[in-house]
């Protein structure tokens, strides 16, 4: 799968683009705790991906980079229409879960 | 009649002892060409060799550079960089200097075996071989972490040996096996290493964005076009004036972001051009085809300009 990388870093840069904002929107501490959760796995596995040379023959790799991509659009319009935050930590949970095992499928 | 038919046998006998000097001297002549080929490539492929290991190199400042960003990140923005993470990007970090060390290595055999090919003074031949055996013992501290790149590292080993053992057309066999390796594991690895520059461009410009807004940046350099011609300096910008700035500077860091991925892509294809045309070119010499090139291709300095760039950063 040629874009697993690319994918996963979509999903740190965006995030890393809107951090400052999401922060600023929660409202409670564990929002906060979270967000920043979040963004530690997002940057790990980014940095993961890096790390490895990736193979592009394994199924369960490209079916995962499949829902990522998804996933992303989905994080980035809720993030654009700025609704409910704990949705959007959510969304961004799901988007930033799938790049970890990703990441860990990747690694060899 | 008799005379005459010794005269003309005499006269064959010189054109045959004629032909045959003529036949060797083109003999010699041909060994003395692949020779110069040999030793052409071979500094050739230094070069290139040399731009490889910079074009590495200037990666890894992108990530050293990456890494002190996360840091700034942190600090000022709360977002966190975990050890763990911080680990993975120097792990990142020694993986790319291994590339680097490896592709240096290479350029330094290579402009041995081009200083054993064309030189003929056993004093340069000693003080090549001394030099080669130095660099052996370097290499065997350089760890090789994929398989590509142990193929690597037993062909530049063979590569040596052969050129110790003055095998000049297996070391250039060697050398073309060194050539292809090299451009395979480039061309392997090429989305990883734009995914590392992309990376850096899109979270500077992100905290450089935030630095611009919460006024933490000298925009007077953007009044030089207005002020240069009167040979007039900005002073300090008043804060009105730097709001107002402020969307030319946001514009600036995207004009910015776009050319530094530009040039990036431009010094990546140029790289990939080179390995290729130079692996094009010691094949030739590997296979006895005469090579007619005598410069390194004319890609490399474009890498150059780009590495030299990053040192800038």
């Amino acid at each position: 799968m040629p874009d697993v990388l690319s994918t996963v870093q979509a999903t740190f840069n965006s995030l890393d683009a809107q951090y400052t904002l999401l922060l600023a929107a929660s409202t409670n501490p564990q929002q906060r705790t979270a967000l920043e959760n979040q963004y530690a796995v997002a940057q790990q596995a980014y940095q993961m991906c890096i790390g490895k040379t990736l193979s592009d023959d394994d199924p369960q790799v490209a079916a995962l980079s499949m829902q990522l991509k998804a996933t992303n659009l989905q994080v980035a319009q809720s993030v654009t229409e700025m609704g409910d935050i704990s949705k959007v930590i959510d969304t961004i949970t799901q988007a930033v879960t799938l790049a970890a095992k990703l990441a860990a499928k990747i690694a060899v | 009649m008799k005379r005459s038919r010794m005269a003309i046998a005499k006269i064959r006998g010189q054109i045959r002892v004629i032909a045959s000097i003529f036949v060797c001297s083109l003999l010699l002549a041909a060994g003395c060409k692949t020779s110069e080929d040999a030793a052409s490539a071979a500094t050739q492929m230094s070069t290139t060799a040399k731009s490889l290991s910079d074009y590495y190199t200037a990666l890894n400042t992108i990530l050293a550079n990456t890494d002190q960003l996360y840091m700034l990140n942190e600090q000022i923005l709360a977002k966190p960089y975990t050890a763990e993470n911080r680990q993975l990007m120097k792990d990142n970090e020694a993986e790319l200097a291994k590339r680097a060390a490896l592709a240096a290595e290479f350029s330094t055999f290579a402009g041995e075996f081009a200083k054993l090919a064309g030189s003929t003074a056993s004093a340069d031949v000693a003080a090549s071989a001394n030099k080669l055996e130095t660099e052996v013992d370097t290499l065997a501290s350089v760890k090789a972490s994929t398989g590509e790149q142990n193929a690597l590292k037993t062909a530049l080993q063979i590569f040596v040996t052969a050129i110790q053992e003055h095998k000049e057309r297996e070391a250039a066999r060697a050398m073309d096996d060194i050539a292809k390796g090299l451009t395979a594991l480039f061309i392997k690895e090429g989305e990883v290493w734009n995914s590392v520059e992309t990376n850096y461009t899109r979270t500077a410009a992100v905290l450089a964005g935030y630095l611009v807004d919460h006024d933490a940046t000298d925009q007077s350099a953007l009044l030089k076009v207005a002020l240069d011609p009167f040979g007039l300096m900005p002073s300090v910008v008043a804060p009105e004036l730097r709001a107002a700035l402020a969307p030319l500077a946001k514009q600036q860091i995207a004009t910015r972001t776009a050319a530094l991925d530009a040039s990036y892509v431009t010094a990546t294809d140029n790289m990939t051009k080179s390995l290729q045309e130079m692996s094009k070119r010691i094949d030739a010499v590997a296979d006895d085809r005469p090579m007619a090139f005598r410069m390194p291709p004319a890609t490399v300095a474009n890498v150059e300009k780009w590495t030299t760039q990053v040192a800038s950063y």
